[in-house]
């Protein structure tokens, strides 16, 4: 018999009472000012969110968010000020060293300041080694809480997608909260129309 | 009465500076979570819903576990099936040795602790990189984690700061965890990239999708499976949970519960293996198909590892995870130690108060408390029994079935309060030992009502 089996035998002979599933209804949170909130969550992680403004230029304002970086990632069209397009590379390992990832996001998580990405580049270590990292948002795309979020979740295309919410940390020495563990030191989440 | 744990305990509270900090910390990790599920106002309706989703999911596991395997297939994942620590050990080496990997870089998992996976594959040959930064520290001295969630809660940041001195060449005398954490972060970035293949646990496997989840705040699970072109993924069976839906309450529990976030960094769906890559997932039962049959402690298969019991525990707070002898401290580990071997690990239930707040503050709603008491009613069927305990229970037992003898022994038992404090607070006196006993009075209840000098309320 294979270890498939007899797992699966053990588990159907060692089982009691079976358990149906609840009826999940959930009266989750919801957020007078889903925005305002959103931009709060986002603060509260360690990250920040902005809201692009009429008429101003998205190239503009990456390029005052973080004047200093050089090389700049990103296959999103009309961000011209990127100079490495991620489509391009052959191996993952050439986007060590990126100063600044621009990615797209498509769900914004007020109760969390989380944002939902699907791997729509080649390599998916774009979102994690860059040193910093932009997300771009539609406002539309905000929801409440995480129930709403996963009602939209669709992975059926993709092979990866993560929620990312702020910058990546670690309480690992005596709990004192350090910025920049292993991914991204710094994440701004930029809210468009 | 001193159990390997009481004894453990006493050399980690001989520091009680060290203790009071460590106490303090672990305290203000619960003030977090308090505060964080008293913002959503349906925090208790979650906690119902996930205990029951995970009831369910529990005893349909034959069902799940069929559903979870045909999705990951169908995704171009590769299932394997271990029956125990020693299958699950050997399929990831015969992984790693066919595909000639030198290199494996991992994130945290309690199942390769579980499996003592770290040290098999070491001795073959294989070098094995921790990268969650408290398990990397303790991986650099040899030593296990003392906090499933927080791995090296019970190090100072002196300490660590002369670990990576060591290892890491860093400054003299730099303690600052900022620096300390770039410094690791430089020093692991190296192991990323140059890693052969990359081990994540699952904290969810989702039957509908084959998704497995993995949530942490460093990102070192993703930054570790983006680079090589092989991914192991190690789960125990108990891991899988139906759909999405269920999974969104999940995710608000649980590093609510753990840390007190309202969410961790990076909550990653991994459902096929990157283009030209390989997704290896290796389902693990190593006992938790017994457990099933044990109806007093089958709850323990509910458990989301999020270490929230140990955080409130008043007992694991004071002493620490290495008073422990299982590898999982706190109530959860009590139970689980004693679900493997209660002739191992019978020591650790005495590390408990009954004080219940864990079954209060677990997200699955585990009857942690309950089920530690049920063992100690076990222990004596075990021969586990404490020696001097069973020897009172034994003569408290002849005292109450003798009335005369009891009332005889009452009356003259206040000649104990006049006696020198040596010859009751000594070795011999295991309830003397960090209390004061109680005062015999000097008349009993029952000869002053006799006597009538009880009133009556009017």
């Amino acid at each position: 018999m294979s270890n498939k089996d007899e797992i699966l035998n053990n588990i159907r002979k060692n089982t009691k009472t079976v358990y149906g599933m609840p009826k999940i209804v959930i009266d989750a949170i919801q957020y007078p000012d889903i925005r305002t909130k959103f931009m709060e969550s986002m603060e509260l992680v360690g990250g920040k969110a902005i809201e692009l403004k009429q008429d101003e230029d998205i190239n503009q304002c990456i390029r005052e968010l973080y004047p200093t970086v050089t090389s700049i990632v990103s296959n999103i069209p009309g961000i011209t000020i990127a100079n490495i397009n991620p489509d391009r590379i052959v191996f993952p390992n050439e986007l060590d060293g990126t100063d600044l990832a621009v990615v797209k996001g498509e769900i914004g998580v007020a109760e969390n300041g989380s944002v939902w990405i699907s791997r729509v580049i080649k390599e998916k270590a774009l979102y994690f080694v860059s040193e910093n990292l932009i997300i771009l948002l539609d406002k539309k795309d905000l929801v409440h809480n995480m129930h709403e979020a996963y009602q939209r979740v669709e992975m059926t295309n993709h092979d990866f997608g993560v929620f990312i919410s702020g910058p990546s940390k670690t309480a690992d020495i005596e709990q004192t909260l350090v910025i920049g563990a292993h991914g991204a030191r710094d994440v701004t989440v930029i809210l468009q129309i | 009465m001193s159990t390997k744990h009481s004894k453990a305990a006493e050399r980690f509270m001989n520091n009680t500076e060290h203790e009071r900090w460590h106490n303090e910390t672990l305290w203000q990790v619960r003030a977090k979570r308090d505060k964080l599920a008293m913002e959503i106002p349906e925090w208790e309706q979650l906690r119902d819903l996930a205990s029951r989703i995970k009831t369910h999911t529990i005893t349909n596991l034959d069902r799940y576990l069929t559903q979870f395997a045909e999705r990951a297939e169908a995704n171009g994942a590769i299932i394997h099936w271990a029956k125990d620590a020693n299958d699950h050990n050997e399929i990831v080496y015969d992984i790693l040795r066919k595909r000639d990997v030198k290199k494996l870089v991992k994130s945290k998992s309690m199942l390769t602790e579980e499996c003592k996976m770290n040290e098999y594959l070491m001795d073959k040959g294989i070098d094995v990189i921790e990268s969650d930064l408290g398990e990397r520290v303790l991986q650099l001295i040899h030593k296990q984690p003392s906090h499933i969630v927080m791995p090296a809660i019970h190090l100072q940041k002196e300490e660590i700061g002369k670990i990576f001195e060591n290892e890491l060449y860093t400054e003299k005398g730099n303690n600052n965890p900022v620096y300390l954490v770039h410094a690791a972060r430089e020093n692991l970035r190296k192991e990323f990239l140059s890693a052969d293949a990359a081990m994540t646990g699952a904290n969810f496997g989702v039957a509908t999708s084959g998704d497995i989840v993995i949530c942490t705040n460093e990102g070192n699970a993703d930054m570790g499976t983006s680079f090589p072109k092989l991914h192991i993924v190690s789960m125990g069976i108990e891991k899988l949970i139906p759909d999405y839906k269920s999974l969104s309450i999940f995710i608000r529990l649980l590093a609510r519960s753990a840390t007190g976030q309202p969410i961790t960094t990076y909550t990653s769906h991994y459902r096929k293996p990157r283009k030209g890559n390989e997704m290896h997932i290796v389902l693990v039962d190593n006992g938790r198909s017994d457990i099933l049959k044990n109806e007093d402690h089958v709850q323990t298969l509910k458990c989301i590892r999020c270490g929230a019991c140990m955080n409130t525990c008043p007992v694991y707070r004071r002493i620490g995870g290495y008073s422990y002898t299982y590898f999982i401290p706190g109530p959860i580990g009590i139970n689980l130690g004693m679900l493997e071997s209660p002739r191992k690990y019978a020591d650790n239930l005495s590390a408990c108060s009954l004080c219940y707040s864990c079954n209060n503050i677990c997200p699955v709603k585990i009857d942690l408390a309950d089920q530690i008491y049920k063992w100690r009613q076990s222990l004596d069927s075990l021969d586990e029994a404490d020696r001097a305990k069973k020897l009172v229970s034994y003569a408290m037992k002849f005292l109450f079935r003798h009335p005369t003898l009891y009332n005889v022994v009452l009356k003259i038992a206040p000649i104990v309060n006049k006696m020198p404090r040596s010859l009751i607070y000594n070795s011999f006196n295991d309830w003397g030992k960090g209390r004061e006993l109680p005062v015999f009075a000097e008349e009993s209840f029952t000869r002053m009502w006799k006597k009538g000098k009880v009133k009556k309320h009017e």
